[in-house]
């Protein structure tokens, strides 16, 4: 009994551990996504100097830490903190551009896959039709859209 | 229930290799299902062992002798939460405690990281799940806690079930031996997971700072347990083992402060990297010895190669554990190896006198400690090698060596956080030394003249006021500033200076644990010690305490005879107490043990062991130790464990750090969640 139990669980669970091989991948999320990325370490690495910037200043109002200390390690930290601006905004241009194309090719790709305008020629006449209408406006005859195509 | 063990046992080592491989190729082919699948292997590794557990237990309290295990480890008439404690007593059902354990943690690790840290995530199941399989498959291949006793007949073998067990050895019969070896276990195990960490860091190349932030709790856990299990292991030491102590360099206590004094280095130089992006190597290093040290000392327990009270019988899971240890360090320096150069430092040590450099000379000496007690430990396995003659270190080289390097890592205690981050000037070591500086002379001046005995206990004293001025101060200018600037008044100033970082003002509590850890091994330097034969109405002087023997009793319960001595204590005429030591006989194990009856105090305990009996008087002897500030120990060690408590709180500059959201926390769909 409990024996057959043991064998109960433990087929359970490697049904539970195959489950996710089993299941159809969507687009975008077979792959493992990015832990972190290069504006987010900037931007925490700036925060830790921000963070230091601040534990300076509480510090140097304690008393903790004489002027001269102070101002050095204030300009070091500064200084530090500005190479960080600077390298996010260098990763943000460097990422928007990357953007922008990314949307060119999205925009173009777009066009490329609109469907054609439905066609309203008459088969009857010919005559090519401007506006979707259930008859033909040169002799009258009864019209059926045509069908997409691509 | 021994064939469901054993049945839990293959599926879980089953689950464990699937996980491996499945975390490696999943992390390798970057597929998110191949990844999910591998994270519920570690589930599924927990459940089975879990399984096995419970099995292991219901045959302990169903005293079912049949199985080996517990007719060598339990007995009928032990109380349930001994039972309880018989699983992680012996061998065989100790390495399975430590599996499951194992697998606790690994589930943890996967279900807190389930749409964290992706790319780090496989690999850690794979190491995670590597870990596993080895521990399966000792406790599965080599130390089965499910094997059943039988006896040979000339009809063959035939199952055998005697009628009683051997019972649980005496001196594990103690309240804080139920919980010192959980504790001291989830302290080794622990380290598994910062060090899984660590390696799939080096794996994908992303050795910033996110994984020594990811594994910053999940580095003071296992810390904070093995610190207790060591104290927990001490106290038991101290109230059972009957000897007046509560360290003795035993070779299976210092296996569990190794891996803590590594661990001690790396929670401090993980800081460095995070504030100043230094120490990149040294901390990988740091992390591979203290999970290295961990499996070290599970070994060191195991394989029968140390004698210890501790140490389980001589067995032949030895090489295995010698083959593991040579693959844990083959395998992550191979890694660190290829990855030196994703290790290079961002900036550069700006001055001698910064908190970078404490930091660093904090790490020396705590390695400098790891090495020594190391080296004291495995010394009589090597003398044994070479000279094939055991030459044991006993307390005195560990004492010589390791007073020094104490009383250099008390005094950095306090002085490290005064230093700057990068430099600090003359002039600003003025403004935060002067007052710790004078106090500590003031103090040292009046114990000299009070009439201290011995430079370490008075350097001990002296450090420890130093020190504490240092932690008071620094709570004292934080709070006055914060007065100043918020107008708040001292209480709720001192609330918000701790709460806004939590871990530097936990790591200030921690250290103010340490002095007084500190004040309770210097009062070992004061100890006295009296023996004396006793009878009902005889006295004892020891010191200022006097002893009357009221009476000599004897009893019996069902698991053990006793004989107690009841002893009235006086001082200067007024009665104190009375204390009643106790000699056990326990009756499965056929084995005495004394049963120390300690009066504590503040100032000093009065510990009182009834020895034995005298062949040639037939009275009692009765030996009184004298032990001047024991009770700092266990209150430091309370107040460390208080700190780290509080250092794991997140402060209000961690949380705008976890608000910097991941990609991997929105890509992830709910459809792919566990």
């Amino acid at each position: 009994m409990e024996l057959g139990i043991t064998f109960l669980i433990a087929g359970s669970l490697a049904l539970f551990v195959m489950l996710p091989l089993l299941s159809r991948d969507q687009e975008g999320q077979g792959v493992l996504p990015v832990d972190v990325t290069p504006t987010a370490d900037l931007k925490r690495r700036r925060l830790v100097v921000y963070e230091n910037l601040q534990d300076l200043e509480f510090e140097y109002k304690a008393g903790k830490i004489a002027p001269e200390d102070y101002e050095a390690l204030r300009n070091n930290y500064r200084a530090e903190a500005a190479g960080l601006m600077a390298a996010s905004l260098e990763v943000e241009r460097a990422d928007a551009g990357e953007a922008l194309i990314e949307r060119e090719v999205a925009a173009r790709r777009a066009e490329r896959r609109q469907p054609p305008a439905p066609d309203y020629r008459c088969p009857k006449c010919g005559f090519e039709n401007p506006l979707p209408v259930k008859f033909c406006g040169e002799c009258g005859a009864a019209l059926r859209p045509a069908k997409k195509k691509g | 229930m021994n064939q469901v063990g054993s049945v839990a046992l293959v599926a879980a080592l089953a689950f464990a290799v699937y996980g491996v491989v499945a975390g490696a190729v999943g992390g390798y082919l970057r597929s998110l299902k191949t990844v999910r699948s591998a994270e519920r292997a570690t589930l599924a590794f927990f459940v089975m062992i879990t399984v096995a557990v419970v099995a292991l237990e219901f045959l302990i309290l169903k005293d079912d002798f049949h199985s080996a295990y517990v007719a060598a480890h339990s007995n009928s008439a032990l109380p349930i939460y001994y039972k309880i404690a018989v699983l992680w007593a012996g061998q065989e059902g100790s390495l399975l405690f430590w599996t499951w354990l194992l697998s606790i943690y690994g589930g943890l690790a996967v279900l807190l990281n389930h749409r964290k840290n992706r790319q780090l995530m496989p690999y850690v199941v794979s190491i995670l799940m590597a870990t596993g399989t080895f521990f399966a498959s000792i406790t599965y291949f080599v130390a089965n806690p499910f094997e059943q006793l039988s006896l040979v007949t000339p009809q063959g073998m035939t199952a055998f079930s005697p009628a009683d067990g051997n019972g649980l050895n005496p001196s594990l019969q103690y309240h804080s031996m139920v919980i010192h070896p959980p504790m001291l276990y989830l302290g080794y195990v622990g380290f598994v997971v910062p060090f899984a960490f660590a390696m799939a860091a080096l794996i994908t190349r992303q050795l910033g700072d996110n994984w020594i932030r990811v594994t910053r709790r999940w580095t003071m856990v296992p810390w904070m347990f093995l610190g207790c299990g060591i104290l927990l292991g001490a106290n038991w030491a101290y109230y059972v083992l009957g000897w007046g102590g509560y360290w003795g360099w035993d070779p299976v206590e210092n296996a569990s402060l190794l891996p803590w004094l590594a661990g001690t280095a790396f929670l401090h130089s993980v800081m460095v990297q995070e504030k100043r992006g230094m120490l990149k190597v040294w901390n990988i290093v740091l992390i591979i010895v203290t999970f290295f040290l961990c499996i070290f000392g599970t070994f060191l327990t195991r394989s029968g190669i140390v004698s210890s009270v501790h140490a389980f019988a001589q067995s032949n899971i030895g090489p295995f554990f010698a083959v593991f240890m040579a693959l844990i360090v083959f395998f992550s320096l191979t890694l660190l190896f290829l990855r030196l150069d994703y290790l290079k430092s961002e900036n550069k040590l700006d001055s001698v006198v910064s908190r970078e450099s404490g930091f660093l000379f904090n790490n020396w000496i705590l390695l400098a400690a790891v090495f020594a007690v190391l080296w004291g430990t495995i010394f009589p396995i090597i003398s044994k090698a070479i000279e094939s003659e055991t030459i044991t270190v006993g307390p005195p080289f560990f004492n010589k060596v390791a007073v020094p390097i104490g009383l250099l890592l008390l005094f950095l205690t306090g002085a490290g956080p005064l230093l700057a981050w990068r430099k600090t000037s003359f002039q600003s070591l003025k403004r935060n030394f002067t007052l710790p500086v004078i106090l500590a002379a003031a103090t040292g001046i009046g114990t000299l003249a009070g009439g201290i005995r011995g430079l370490y206990p008075w350097m001990t004293f002296v450090l420890c006021v130093f020190v504490a001025v240092c932690i008071l101060q620094e709570f004292y200018k934080g709070a006055r500033t914060r007065m100043r600037i918020a107008g708040e008044n001292f209480f709720r100033a001192i609330y918000n200076l701790t709460m806004r970082n939590t871990r530097r003002y936990g790591g200030y509590i921690i250290h103010l644990g340490i002095v007084l850890l500190f004040i309770g091994f210097a009062g070992l330097a004061f100890k006295s010690e009296t023996k004396g034969l006793m009878q009902q109405g005889d006295l004892l002087q020891v010191k200022d305490y006097l002893f009357r023997c009221q009476e000599l009793t004897s009893g019996q319960n069902p698991n053990y005879e006793y004989e107690r001595a009841v002893l009235t204590i006086t001082k200067d005429g007024q009665a104190l107490g009375t204390v009643h030591p106790e000699r056990r006989f326990y009756l499965a194990s056929q084995q005495p043990i004394s049963h120390v009856a300690i009066r504590p105090s503040l100032k000093e305990d009065i510990y009182v062991v009834l020895a034995g009996q005298d062949q040639d008087t037939g009275k009692a002897v009765i030996e009184v130790f004298i032990n001047p500030l024991v009770s700092w120990v266990w209150i430091g060690g309370f107040i460390v464990f208080l700190g780290t408590l509080l250092a794991m709180v997140p402060s209000r500059v961690e949380r705008e750090m976890a608000e910097i959201k991941r990609p991997s926390e929105t890509a992830v769909e709910e459809k792919h969640a566990l």
